[in-house]
């Protein structure tokens, strides 16, 4: 058997690793914007062929999978599935695990997902404005600006997905800092309206949604179109630094198990969760006509207005979270493969170890906001060191030169896995591993010795704990996402019909 | 005594933060840890330097006299003191750089001249081994004393640590993906509106740099400050994970058990004795009530420099109402006593309202010692607690009894075992000093 994959990161290191211990033995061929050398390395070990390609260019994408004769191909990261990637390769009669372009809507558009979740009635929305301009967004904020409306306490995003960057999120509870964070708001919006003109894919351009709080987890699945199978849940860390400051990055590690729920979210929300997805995958199903055959996932957040709730989505396997699922997993990851690209996967009984998982990603500094500081940088890892810790080791940013040098790519560079049966040892695991990556030109690195700690762990179920209570008073009052607002002069609003209002003049 | 609060703001847009109108709040949370003299300073953008303000008197005060443009910075760090003329220090070289602290550094009599001495060593490693972590981690290392400072670089990083015992609080937030911020007590925090994320670790050095939040640790048995959980602290603050408020709570309940006596009613006197007397009235089954007002603003009469201020103080502001009085026997509370003074004259504020006894009890063991850290305790000779037993106090404060909450019972309300805690002004014996 041949295999197809695309993309470069740790998540499609791991993709590429758990190929490769499948029982049918596949020789594995890739491809990638750079050369991640732990893909390079299976390629070769398999028997296969590594090639650099654009991964959204679906003619060459084709090409190569036309050359190579491989019997399916698989999708890592976002974009190609953005790019019509899977759609070309199914023109072309090559089956491909990985969400065609009018599915991965869901994840492009954070707006259209939005606009899906309301029209079809699916739990876990969120209110939210879309906007074309800075000009736009800011006269309404700057409209409800000294009241309390859902509008002061915001979440200021791309409406497409953009390589998880540009979203702030402000709070703005404090009237005595109202002008300081309505001034941030404005900015922002600015900032945005610039980053968002590099993508002509979309006319929406700034997304506001209401901030919501509480504890984020991940729900990834693999999907036949049919039916969908969730994974156990994983919690990422999307800040850069130490005790959750700072900038938005892909994820700085995560954490999973022991068993399909994290310590703060109940088997019962994990049910809830998989429903919203499973729901949300039919609507955008049963809207474009098409089929979605995958993986998704939902980055979820428990709030105080519905309990599970959805963030983003995404028509992928989440980086790093991918690491913690397939390392767990005990079925075969080929099988599920075919079973997704057959049709089957109802049939098939996909299990995991009832362990606990850390990820930390190492990345050079610099990432992620001045990402040509962070490239360029010889790396150096003593992998004997890290499996004598008990660990596993996967590339990421990386690129592997002519003669086997590797350097940096501006990206998470590496990223460390441990499991034990808790947590809080898993990351100590890492943690040891750590000192063992470095840089040879001394530029410095950083990572997150706080993930899996039991400060963060008990921080994460002391707020999900009061969450809970919250949302579960509500749904025993039966005021789950009811809002209600009052302004002065105008009176009672309700946010909710307001917001289905304007969708449905958008529809006419 | 101080409070501090630093403000860092990351990522490409962090230019338009202004970080004084945090810290302004910030600090004015944190007004009741120092209310002599106010001082910050800036990381300018514009000049690529660093600048300063201060002055004596409370946060309002002194932001009120400054220039808005003179602030203006998305770095900066702040102080409020207990001690006029304690301003943020200043040094030029090698390295420019600016630093708050909170406790003292066991450096000079001073504690001004301590922290300054302290900021020039931080200026001097940092040249030297071009490493600022490394380099404040060593100095926490060399530096005896109780303290917790946050230094402000030209280079712009923020680098902030804890003496290795802890005995001074930092505790750490987050805002959004952009800000973090460092400050004395968790209110702080709260107030900025920002998530409290945990605490710096004693003998902790963490160094925020725009790229990076690094952190680094000499490992030591910790000694956090007890006197910060009975009186410093504010009561919606979490200090080292443990609620300020579920102490005092504690203290209550022990004080009730540990000297049971009979009574109408349980008066607490504001502000930190209130919490101790509504958990005294719950254990004991006698009610509590308000027992009296209050006239001008909150001073914080323990920390009051001089003594004619502090009688006046307590005159201004404990006027006892008398329905809550009169006719009672009534079990009097306070959280510490110092001289006496302001607690001789409340208790003969309440007996001529027509309190019939009064039993006082006390939040906190007897004060027998100068804390070397800064605290504002008065000299020795003048500690009532030093010099006299409880029936002694009773008799010449006139009160019909008095006790003390024992240090066992203090060291149980806090939760942690006696070699986890600074008690020094209670005991006389201090961790982190040369002598020990």
């Amino acid at each position: 058997m041949k295999i197809m994959g695309l993309g470069n990161a740790s998540r499609e290191h791991a993709i590429a690793e758990a190929l490769e211990r499948s029982e049918h033995h596949p020789r594995i061929f890739w491809l990638g914007d750079i050369g991640n050398p732990g893909i390079f390395e299976i390629c070769k070990r398999t028997g296969g062929d590594f090639a650099l390609s654009k991964t959204t260019d679906s003619e060459k994408v084709s090409e190569y999978a036309k050359r190579w004769h491989v019997d399916f191909v698989i999708i890592g990261p976002e974009e190609p599935n953005f790019h019509a990637v899977p759609d070309e390769l199914e023109r072309r009669g090559i089956p491909c695990v990985g969400a065609s372009r009018d599915v991965a809507m869901i994840e492009m558009s954070k707006a259209e997902m939005r606009r899906l979740q309301w029209e079809y009635g699916i739990r876990g929305k969120l209110l939210f404005k879309t906007f074309r301009s800075a000009q736009e967004a800011y006269s309404v904020l700057e409209r409800y600006s000294d009241t309390l409306t859902w509008l002061q306490n915001v979440a200021l995003k791309p409406a497409r997905q953009a390589g998880g960057k540009g979203v702030k999120v402000v709070e703005d509870q404090q009237l005595y800092l109202h002008d300081e964070k309505q001034r941030f708001k404005s900015k922002h919006a600015d900032w945005l309206e610039g980053y968002m003109k590099s993508y002509s894919d979309i006319d929406d351009k700034i997304l506001v949604e209401e901030k919501v709080w509480g504890p984020e987890y991940t729900l990834q699945c693999f999907t036949d179109g049919r039916c969908i199978k969730g994974m156990p849940l994983v919690q990422d860390n999307k800040h850069a630094h130490e005790f959750d400051i700072g900038t938005e990055t892909g994820g700085m590690g995560s954490i999973s198990g022991p068993g399909f729920t994290l310590p703060f979210i109940t088997k019962e929300e994990y049910e809830e969760s998989l429903k919203i997805v499973d729901f949300l995958v039919r609507a955008i199903q049963d809207k474009v006509g098409k089929s979605y055959h995958g993986m998704v996932a939902g980055q979820m957040m428990l709030t105080e207005i519905e309990g599970p709730t959805i963030i983003e989505m995404y028509s992928r396997l989440g980086d790093p979270e991918a690491l913690n699922v397939l390392n767990t997993l005990k079925t075969d990851f080929v099988d599920i493969c075919l079973a997704i690209l057959d049709g089957n996967l109802s049939k098939l009984n996909i299990e995991f170890d009832e362990k606990a998982t850390v990820v930390k990603a190492i990345a050079p500094k610099g990432y992620p906001d001045n990402r040509e500081m962070a490239k360029d940088h010889p790396v150096f890892v003593d992998r004997q060191a890290i499996k004598r810790e008990g660990c596993k080791f996967y590339w990421g940013s990386a690129d592997i030169r002519e003669g086997g040098e590797i350097k940096s790519a501006g990206s998470r560079l590496v990223e460390i896995l441990a499991i034990s049966d808790e947590i809080e040892k898993a990351s100590k695991m890492v943690d040891r591993c750590i000192p063992h990556v470095k840089l040879l030109d001394s530029w410095g690195l950083f990572y997150r010795s706080d993930i899996g700690s039991p400060e963060l762990l008990s921080k994460r179920m002391d707020v999900a704990d009061r969450v809970r209570m919250l949302y579960q008073y509500r749904r025993d009052k039966d005021m789950l996402g009811k809002r209600v607002d009052w302004l002065p002069k105008v009176g009672k609003m309700d946010p909710v019909a307001l917001l289905r209002d304007e969708l449905s003049k958008r529809g006419e | 005594m101080a409070g501090i609060f630093g403000f860092y703001a990351f990522g490409e847009e962090r230019m338009n933060w202004d970080s004084s109108k945090f810290i302004y709040y910030g600090l004015s949370a944190l007004q009741g840890r120092g209310q002599e003299s106010t001082s910050l300073a800036i990381y300018s953008y514009d000049t690529h330097s660093l600048k300063w303000a201060s002055g004596d008197g409370l946060v309002d005060e002194v932001f009120g006299k400054m220039k808005q443009e003179d602030v203006k910075g998305f770095l900066g760090i702040g102080q409020v003191s207990a001690e006029k003329g304690d301003y943020a220090i200043r040094v030029e070289e090698p390295i420019q750089l600016a630093l708050v602290g909170d406790g003292k550094p066991e450096l000079h009599e001073n504690r001004q001249r301590s922290f300054q001495i302290f900021a020039e060593m931080l200026s001097k490693k940092m040249y030297e081994l071009k490493d600022p972590l490394e380099a404040a981690k060593k100095l926490i290392g060399e530096v005896k004393g109780g303290y917790s400072f946050i230094a402000l670089t030209k280079d712009e990083r923020m680098i902030c640590g804890r003496d290795v015992h802890g005995i001074k609080p930092l505790e750490v937030g987050a805002i959004g993906f952009d800000i973090g911020a460092v400050a004395s007590e968790s209110s702080a925090l709260d107030v900025i509106g920002a998530e409290h994320s945990g605490y710096i670790k004693p003998g902790e050095a963490v160094n925020f740099d725009p790229l990076s939040i690094e952190r680094g640790r000499i490992n030591h048995e910790t000694a956090y400050c007890s006197f910060e959980y009975v009186y410093l602290a504010r009561l919606d603050s979490y200090l080292n994970s443990i609620s300020v408020s579920k102490v005092r709570e504690m203290i209550g309940r022990r004080l009730a058990e540990e000297n049971p006596v009979k009574a109408d009613v349980v008066i607490g006197v504001p502000n930190t004795a209130i919490p101790f007397s509504m958990s005294y009235s719950e254990n004991s089954e006698i009610p509590v009530r308000l027992g009296f007002t209050r006239t001008g603003r909150h001073v914080r009469s323990a920390i009051k420099p001089s003594q004619f201020d502090r009688i006046v103080g307590v005159q201004l502001k404990l006027n006892p109402i008398r329905t809550s009085v009169d006719g009672k026997e009534i079990i009097l509370i306070d959280d510490s006593v110092v001289r006496g003074n302001t607690l001789r004259n409340t208790v003969y504020n309440l007996k001529r309202k027509g309190a019939k006894k009064v039993h006082v009890r006390i939040g906190s063991p007897p004060l027998i010692s100068r804390c070397p850290f800064g605290t504002e305790v008065p000299p020795e000779d003048e500690l009532i607690g030093r010099a006299l037993s409880n029936d002694e106090i009773a008799e010449i404060i006139g009160a019909d009894s008095f006790a003390y909450l024992s240090i066992d019972g203090l060291c149980k309300s806090i939760g942690l075992p006696r070699s986890s805690l600074c008690l020094g002004c209670f005991t006389g014996k201090y961790p982190s000093l040369h002598n020990n």
